[in-house]
């Protein structure tokens, strides 16, 4: 699906905890993820800005790891905090997708 | 940074230097993508420009690690290079020279009116 980018933007950060509290991972498999989900349009320039920001957020915490290929790698994994942010981005999330699905049923 | 390094700005200079060599390293494209990330990124920096070195060494680190796995620049970064950079500069706490208009304009418009009403 197209144009989706402006829709996803407030809940990329939320997707992006998902991924990284399912097991410990790397920007680029994230963005890979995210790809296979459907979400096309999602490069990894946006997962990385992301993934700072969530770091800087003290969210997550982050090994460096060597890799086979070039420099070492960044990956992430969930701390307490950023397991705390998560459940809250999908108590958010159950609300505002029960608040919309109702809107579309026309019931109250 | 030491004393030494603040007044001369040596330090600068041997980041500079070091960035320099690892964008040579990288294929063409990603170089090419590497310099228009430094003119988006130069409206943020401060009077030195000391506080883009982390951001640009985080930039850099992408660009290393996406060339390393074949990835095409543009697969790494898309269309928005300006985006992207607005996004880094503000995870990093990096502010534009802007906000920083704004600001003084916002002080001398507030220090004008207290003194008309005074």
């Amino acid at each position: 699906m197209d144009d989706l980018t402006e829709m996803l933007k407030g809940t990329l950060e939320g997707c992006v905890l998902e991924i990284i509290g399912s097991e410990e991972t790397y920007g680029y498999a994230i963005t890979r993820r995210l790809n296979e989900l459907g979400f096309a349009d999602v490069i990894e320039g946006t997962v990385y800005t992301i993934l700072l920001r969530l770091e800087r957020n003290g969210l997550v915490q982050v090994t460096k790891r060597p890799s086979e290929v070039g420099p070492p790698r960044k990956f992430y994994a969930l701390n307490d905090a950023g397991r705390e942010e998560l459940a809250k981005f999908w108590a958010k999330w159950q609300y505002l997708s029960s608040r919309i699905d109702r809107l579309r049923e026309g019931g109250r | 940074m030491n004393f030494w390094e603040k007044v001369t700005g040596s330090d600068l200079t041997r980041d500079w230097k070091a960035f320099g060599a690892r964008v040579e390293a990288l294929p063409d494209d990603y170089q090419e993508a590497w310099n228009q990330i430094i003119a988006h990124l130069f409206p943020y920096g401060d009077f030195t420009g000391r506080n883009l070195t982390p951001i640009l060494d985080s930039a850099l680190g992408l660009l290393e690690v996406s060339a390393a796995d074949g990835q095409s620049v543009h697969e790494v970064l898309g269309d928005d290079i300006q985006g992207f950079c607005t996004a880094l500069a503000g995870a990093a706490g990096a502010r534009a020279q802007r906000d920083r208009w704004r600001e003084q304009l916002n002080r001398t418009v507030a220090r004008k009116l207290s003194r008309l009403g005074g």
